[in-house]
């Protein structure tokens, strides 16, 4: 009873802390959507396989948000119909290619400037992977269905055949298409309204992923206990993979989980700590509900496995350069 | 309207006082404000009418509506034992301490960040001590008096304790708030080891304090 007491508060402060963000990360998506309604220059992006992921990137530091708030934003890259690698690039490095990130990994070490190098570094490698191997799969295995037809409406037809498009001319409407009861994306500025209530939609849509997220985190922190992950902490492998599973569970936001690591920084290897910080903002919990609105679940298991297989990897380089 | 109910629930939390419990105050302000802008957004769309009342509400948002009623009705009433219990007791580096509080007049964290940076139990003996934290029990080890450090919210706290000599006959219960008025003293530990410790004169039980954790 005290347990499930305790689990109850947990999950409050986290979808407390949550909150605010994912709206800021909402407001961004549908300031973009408004003051670049028909989205040219989304599919003026680079697609070049390397370029592309380093401009969605780069565009991380135009839009801050932590992950919860840069879900919404990369779901809004794709649906206007930027090049998939670009919205991949954003989706994985944003949350921490970001000034507010940074600045909080700074505060929190500010005796360890290897730190601040390695983990844009380590995000930046993470994300060209995993959107490189995420293009190797046909965008309609990749994307969710209403996203797909979101997306089709704005792509040239010379790369979608018309049956593909299912909404506007051809086949049943789109959820796109109910929502802007106009049809055809117009390429007037969206009124205010649409954009306000479009944006509505996808908070509601995300805090009921956010809940699920937080209830499973809050379940899982307060039944395991932290001390299992940490009392092998200063074992090379096991401490990488201890931390990782921490990062996992724990789904704190990328803007605060630098000042979350601080907590242990001093037992475990350097390595771990780098895992930490670098797929807790791609992989965790609460992160998996918010990502179903963009990938089919299993290119969400894809990115999950490819993204802990190679922070793995680095956290070990990492611990054989260091100690 | 779902909107709007998240903005209460955001708002009523930070009113109510509730975030003291489960955040860093400096996330406080941007939870009210998340509030009132939610609540702002739904404004905004009630004259345009009832979308949402015409069509069918997809079944995730009823969920989280219910999760955001049942947010708004049942308080948080955490165990602070319990959470302690997972969580790693580590208090990070802290820089060289700056200032120094006189001895009467040190919280909990304040002794416990003194007793890490210069941990020579002889230089405090004698020295007054009035703290307040709960009782905080481990398997294997004798009660202390702890508060919870927290740097994001809840789910991130660490406990810092300190060992307590306990007056005789009074036996703490896990979980309950104290005033201790004592002094400090030395403990000699097996194998010759010393450490501080809180000997206790006065114990006064307190409920919970309005923020009870500490940044």
């Amino acid at each position: 009873m005290e347990r499930l007491a305790t689990a109850w508060a947990i999950f409050q402060g986290l979808l407390l802390e949550a909150l605010p963000f994912l709206l800021i990360g909402v407001l961004i998506a549908g300031l973009a959507r408004w003051l670049a309604p028909d989205g040219a220059w989304l599919r003026n992006l680079p697609d070049h396989p390397l370029l592309g992921p380093l401009s969605g990137a780069a565009l991380g530091f135009a839009l801050p948000a932590c992950e919860c708030g840069n879900v919404p934003v990369a779901r809004r890259l794709l649906a206007g119909g930027a090049p998939l690698g670009t919205a991949l690039g954003f989706l994985f490095a944003a949350p921490v290619l970001n000034p507010i990130v940074l600045a909080s990994t700074w505060a929190a070490f500010p005796n360890q400037p290897w730190l601040l190098a390695a983990r844009p570094l380590g995000a930046l490698v993470l994300s060209l992977a995993l959107s490189r191997l995420l293009s190797l799969i046909p965008e309609s295995e990749l994307l969710t269905v209403p996203l797909l037809e979101e997306r089709r409406l704005v792509q040239p037809l010379s790369q979608v055949g018309l049956l593909e498009r299912r909404s506007g001319l051809v086949g049943l409407p789109a959820a796109a298409a109910v929502a802007n009861p106009a049809g055809a994306p117009s390429t007037a500025r969206p009124t205010l309204a649409t954009v306000l209530e479009h944006g509505s939609r996808e908070f509601l849509d995300l805090a009921a992923l956010l809940v699920l997220g937080c209830v499973i985190a809050a379940l899982v922190q307060t039944l395991l206990p932290r001390q299992w992950l940490l009392a092998v902490g200063s074992a090379p492998t096991l401490s990488v993979l201890s931390l990782m599973l921490l990062a996992v569970v724990v789904s704190v936001c990328s803007s605060v989980d630098a000042f979350l690591a601080l907590g242990f920084a001093a037992q475990i290897t350097p390595g771990a700590l780098l895992a930490f910080l670098v797929l807790g903002p791609v992989v965790d919990l609460k992160l998996l509900g918010l990502l179903g609105v963009v990938l089919q679940p299993r290119a969400i298991a894809l990115t999950a496995g490819a993204a802990c297989v190679m922070v793995l990897l680095l956290g070990q380089w990492l611990n054989l350069v260091l100690l | 309207m779902a909107l709007a109910l998240w903005g209460v629930v955001l708002l009523q939390s930070s009113l109510s006082g509730r975030l003291d419990l489960l955040l860093r105050g400096m996330f406080h302000p941007l939870v009210a404000l998340s509030g009132v802008l939610l609540l702002l957004l739904a404004a905004l769309q009630l004259p345009r009418g009832g979308w949402r009342l015409r069509e069918r509400l997809p079944w995730p948002w009823l969920l989280s509506s219910g999760m955001a009623l049942a947010v708004l009705l049942l308080p948080p009433n955490p165990s602070f034992s319990q959470l302690a219990a997972n969580r790693p007791a580590q208090l990070e580096v802290e820089p060289a301490l700056d200032f120094l509080l006189p001895p009467a007049q040190r919280s909990l964290t304040d002794w416990v960040r003194l007793l890490r940076s210069q941990p020579d139990p002889e230089l405090y003996a004698g020295d007054p001590v009035r703290i307040s934290g709960f009782v905080l029990t481990e398997p294997g080890q004798p009660p202390q008096l702890a508060r919870l450090l927290v740097r994001c919210c809840l789910a991130d706290a660490t406990p810092v304790g300190l060992p307590v000599q306990w007056p005789a006959g009074f036996r703490p219960r896990a979980d309950q708030w104290l005033a201790l008025q004592g002094r400090m003293g030395v403990e000699r530990l097996a194998g010759g080891q010393t450490r501080s410790v809180v000997i206790a004169e006065r114990l006064q039980p307190i409920p919970r304090p309005q923020r009870p954790l500490e940044p």
